[in-house]
């Protein structure tokens, strides 16, 4: 058999297994759903800080558990303020403490399209779905073996929002104050601000939800812990991913690991797609700069008119009418492109 | 100059194609990742932006006919990364240029890799990506 039957035979068999890895784990998600928590007893309530050394699975599965030990995202964060004594407020003097100092520019260490960073390839994410989210994953699936893409939000340059904001691959910058911590993400120009100053969330009655939410918080040795709410509903990333409702809420615990690592815990929590609740831990390199050419840059899907993406009839992505092709129209042989050409006249 | 070919991807198409929405802004579901072109030509344009750059390339037919292909990449920060400076193609620099193409036909392709005439330098976008 040479390279090219090969690819011919195997192309088709690596995407079956993807699909039917997927709909095992939706498979999977259901009987998770009705299942007790037994593994939650096991937990450490308030678990401290662990890194991951060989033993990671066996903390992460600990991690997993305390997670579930709590009704919802609140209750979680509650518990972790109260055993850190309410916390500790920052202050100025301790900006120079190496354990403050977040600076640099960073990026994803690991994950491509997976929340949990810990898969690779075409493995089934780690989230124990509700027969509601199995299926929009299910969905999904039949929608990328039919057309071999999607249309994604971002093509317009909406944010990504939580909790996907933490799998973007591009750069990312923290600045760390006293009062409060940003976490930026260079796709869209895109802020998260944590108030560690003691204010309380806005209101449930006065909020309104955006792509970020309301994100407050308290440090405690070198340990930004955060809880976030009222967020838009959202998928995890394109692709095979689930989705999350209007309800989904984090905790986060924040910590540098290392001179060139920033990691936190994330605990999510969504009633409507998630049967528990849905830990992984993420992780970001800080990137070599010694040129100091690295920067994060403004992100405007309008600054250059090649980068217009339309959403096709099949529900994929198209180019709408590149600059440097005459007539787009009698150039591309997709009806789309034709459309578009169309209206715009 | 104007070289064309068409063949199929060595690498497993699926996976190159998860790895093209992994570093996107947009699906690639508009290009043929199980296809490669190649052409040589002369740069018109470096369009050095958000969320994507396009590397504009006149490429003659043997005809003497000129047409402009635009290869799409990753912004200035994934190309900082990957060792590309907007001043490397200049308008002018002669290059041969390899991408996945678009599926509709129009002159435009995913830059997959760059080699510039004068001194053979390579330029790959999605080296970029590497964490380090």
């Amino acid at each position: 058999m040479n390279m090219k039957s090969v690819l011919r035979v195997g192309a088709p068999l690596l995407l079956a297994a993807v699909i039917a890895t997927t709909l095992a784990g939706c498979g999977k998600s259901e009987e998770s759903a009705k299942a007790p928590a037994a593994a939650a007893s096991a937990a450490p309530a308030g678990m401290a800080w662990v890194g991951q050394g060989d033993d990671w699975a066996a903390k992460k599965a600990e991690l997993q558990a305390l997670g579930e030990q709590f009704e919802s995202s609140q209750a979680l964060f509650d518990k972790l303020k109260a055993d850190a004594g309410g916390g500790k407020p920052l202050t100025w003097a301790q900006m120079s403490e190496p354990v403050y100092d977040w600076s640099g520019v960073y990026t994803r260490t690991k994950g491509g399209l997976h929340f949990d960073p810990d898969l690779r390839g075409p493995e089934m994410e780690t989230a124990q779905l509700t027969p509601a989210g199995a299926e929009v994953v299910k969905k999904k699936q039949e929608q990328l073996t039919k057309t071999g893409g999607e249309y994604d939000p971002l093509s317009d340059c909406r944010p990504p929002g939580t909790p996907r904001w933490f799998t973007e691959p591009f750069l990312k910058e923290w600045i760390v104050t006293p009062d409060q911590t940003w976490l930026i993400n260079e796709m869209v120009n895109d802020v998260r601000r944590a108030y560690t100053d003691g204010r309380a969330h806005t209101a449930d009655e006065d909020a309104y939800a955006t792509w970020n939410g309301d994100t407050v918080g308290f440090w405690d040795g070198g340990t930004l812990t955060t809880h976030t709410k009222h967020l838009f509903a959202g998928q995890y990333q394109r692709g095979i991913q689930a989705n999350y409702s209007d309800q989904v809420t984090t905790v986060e615990r924040w910590r540098k690991t290392d001179d060139k690592t920033l990691q936190v815990d994330v605990w999510v929590y969504d009633s409507a797609n998630l049967a528990k609740p849905w830990y992984t831990r993420q992780s970001y390199t800080k990137l070599s700069n010694d040129d100091k050419q690295l920067r994060l840059r403004y992100w405007d899907c309008r600054e250059n008119s090649n980068n217009d993406i339309i959403t096709t009839k099949d529900g994929t992505s198209q180019f709408r009418d590149f600059n440097f092709v005459e007539n787009d129209a009698a150039a591309s042989s997709d009806q789309d492109v034709k459309k578009a050409a169309g209206a715009k006249k | 100059m104007y070289a064309k070919k068409f063949g199929i991807a060595v690498a497993a198409a699926l996976l190159a194609a998860v790895t093209t929405q992994a570093v996107a802004h947009h699906s690639g579901a508009m290009f043929d990742d199980k296809k490669e072109v190649t052409v040589s030509g002369t740069v018109k344009e470096f369009q050095y932006t958000n969320p994507h750059s396009w590397l504009l390339v006149d490429v003659k037919d043997k005809a003497g006919k000129v047409t402009t292909w635009g290869f799409e990449a990753e912004g200035p920060s994934t190309l900082t990364r990957a060792g590309i400076r907007k001043s490397d193609f200049a308008p002018g620099t002669q290059l041969t240029i390899t991408a996945h193409p678009m599926r509709d036909g129009r002159p435009a392709g995913a830059w997959m890799k760059a080699t510039r005439t004068t001194d053979n330098k390579e330029f790959i976008p999605g080296a970029g990506f590497a964490v380090k």
